[in-house]
């Protein structure tokens, strides 16, 4: 890092952000995450301010620690004058040595960690949770919280205010839990980090670069939470099927941000780093007695990047992991994959029949995939007045941009051909 | 030549995210580099500090005192030949539109 450059490495602001907002959490205790935040900012435009009118430090990152480092004992200087002035305890940590030593770089991922189950924390719901982790660990401004969670920046506020506030009244902590409790609240940051990723990836909406950082981030932290916990075999297994989802990140789309289906996509452009790195954690996830859902979906990932072609899937083996999945996750979503591959296995119409029946529970009655999946199907069988009604059924239920342009298309397909 | 200071108010960077923040530098950077000997000096202010109105009265401390649109954020000095240049320049600067720019000539210039 001695050279010296005309430039700083891309979102070096954003990740460094992350790192000291928890480290000055760690100072100011997380019921002032906001001074954590405003001191960060107020380095940052320091920062703007020296480099850009002089030269950049060669330790830019070293040079951020040190002034917010400056900037935080500061704040402990005038809140103790105040303290003084108002007799009101303000801060929970005003100890100026135990800042000191904050700043080291164990003592960062250390906070970082510490943020990770505080953001996650089970008092807040998952929507505060996720608003949370994105502002504070990942260093998205609200307006990109906003849109890479698709809602507006009123609603981002309401859910940061609330979170904030709920960290204030209840007093939460900033440490790492311990023991029995340990095991508990693991499960709900695996939950969240799984949630978060799910954001990014899910939706096909039209500013795919920022729902790629999503999925990246929240690779970052769960590859925080692993290096720490490395016994714990939920957090490999998320990890595994957080890469292989990754991997495939590129292929799903075209240059005109048009959806390329599973079946037609070019697998050369599947990310390999990712998916070796997909299996080194899943083999790691693998020497448990106990297995949770996470293992089964990066299985079931696992065995779709390592099929050479689609024709040559091993759609026996993904179907058992379904229907395990389904045993341990009951959840209508699981059928409908399930009702699709058997369309491997015993041909179309069988699988018709099956997303018949489902179209009949409720909780899928709005889900669009399912009427567009029988338009599709039909099509294949060139049933194409039939298909055209199911296609214009998934129309009716608003799907995103990219998907609506997609069935569009096909039902026009459907109107040539029939 | 004369010099001039542009006077930057308003809070505009502290609203930006840390990305949005990276690109106001990169492009802050490129303008302090076009500006070459034309650029002098620049400094931010912090917002708190004190205000004295008289002898009289007690010094007021903890600011802000003004509407953060009011607040004078910080200052670039700059050379230019008249007016119409330093005008020139701060409109050119990223800066504006984060912050309203006041372009003040100094007076008395240096005699030589």
């Amino acid at each position: 890092m001695t050279q010296q450059s005309d430039q700083i490495v891309e979102h070096l602001f954003r990740n460094e952000y992350g790192k000291l907002v928890a480290t000055l959490t760690g100072i100011f205790g997380p019921s002032n995450i906001q001074i954590a935040e405003d001191i960060v900012q107020d380095t940052l435009i320091t920062a703007i301010n020296h480099w850009g009118s002089g030269k950049i430090p060669d330790n830019p990152t070293g040079w951020l620690v040190q002034v917010a480092k400056r900037k935080a004992l500061n704040e402990l200087k005038r809140n103790k004058m105040m303290q003084t002035h108002h007799q009101s305890g303000l801060l929970s940590h005003p100890n100026d040595q135990e800042a000191s030593t904050i700043f080291l770089e164990d003592e960062i991922a250390d906070s970082q960690l510490r943020m990770i189950f505080t953001c996650c924390h089970p008092s807040l719901n998952p929507e505060s949770q996720i608003a949370l982790t994105l502002k504070t660990l990942c260093g998205f401004g609200v307006k990109e919280v906003a849109s890479a969670l698709l809602t507006t920046e009123s609603t981002i506020n309401k859910r940061l205010y609330r979170a904030k506030t709920s960290i204030r009244n209840s007093d939460l902590p900033f440490d790492i839990p311990q023991g029995k409790e340990l095991h508990m609240r693991l499960e709900t940051v695996c939950l969240t980090l799984y949630l978060l990723f799910n954001e990014g990836y899910n939706s096909t909406a039209s500013d795919s670069v920022i729902r790629k950082e999503l999925c990246l981030e929240a690779i970052r932290l769960c590859k925080l939470m692993v290096d720490r916990f490395e016994d714990n075999r939920q957090l490999s297994a998320l990890l595994a099927l957080m890469c292989f989802h990754t991997a495939r990140f590129d292929a799903r789309i075209d240059d005109h941000g048009a959806i390329i289906l599973f079946e037609d996509q070019d697998r050369s452009k599947w990310n390999t780093e990712l998916i070796n790195l997909g299996m080194q954690y899943l083999q790691r996830s693998m020497n448990e007695k106990s297995l949770s859902a996470y293992h089964i979906e990066a299985s079931i990932a696992a065995e779709h990047c390592m099929a050479k072609s689609f024709e040559s899937t091993d759609w026996r083996s993904i179907h058992n992991l379904y229907r395990l999945l389904e045993k341990i996750k009951p959840n209508p979503i699981i059928g409908l994959n399930l009702a699709i591959i058997q369309s491997k296995l015993d041909g179309i119409e069988a699988s018709l029949v099956l997303l018949e029946k489902l179209s009949e529970n409720a909780a899928l009655k709005h889900y669009h995939l399912l009427p567009a999946t029988q338009g599709i199907f039909n099509m294949k069988l060139q049933k194409y007045e039939k298909a055209i009604t199911y296609l214009q059924k998934a129309l009716e239920l608003e799907p995103s941009l990219a998907e609506n342009e997609y069935i569009k298309a096909k039902i026009l397909e459907c109107k040539k051909e029939g | 030549m004369k010099e001039f200071l542009l006077i930057l108010k308003g809070d505009g960077m502290n609203h930006l995210s840390p990305d949005e923040l990276q690109n106001v530098f990169g492009q802050y950077k490129a303008w302090v580099g076009e500006l070459g000997a034309k650029y002098l000096d620049g400094q931010r202010l912090e917002e708190n500090g004190a205000l004295l109105n008289n002898k009289e009265d007690d010094i007021l401390t903890d600011g802000p005192f003004l509407e953060s649109k009011e607040i004078i954020a910080g200052f670039f000095l700059i050379q230019a030949k008249d007016q119409e240049e330093a005008n020139q320049i701060a409109a050119s600067s990223p800066h504006l539109g984060l912050y309203r720019i006041e372009v003040r000539p100094i007076a008395f210039p240096k005699m030589n």
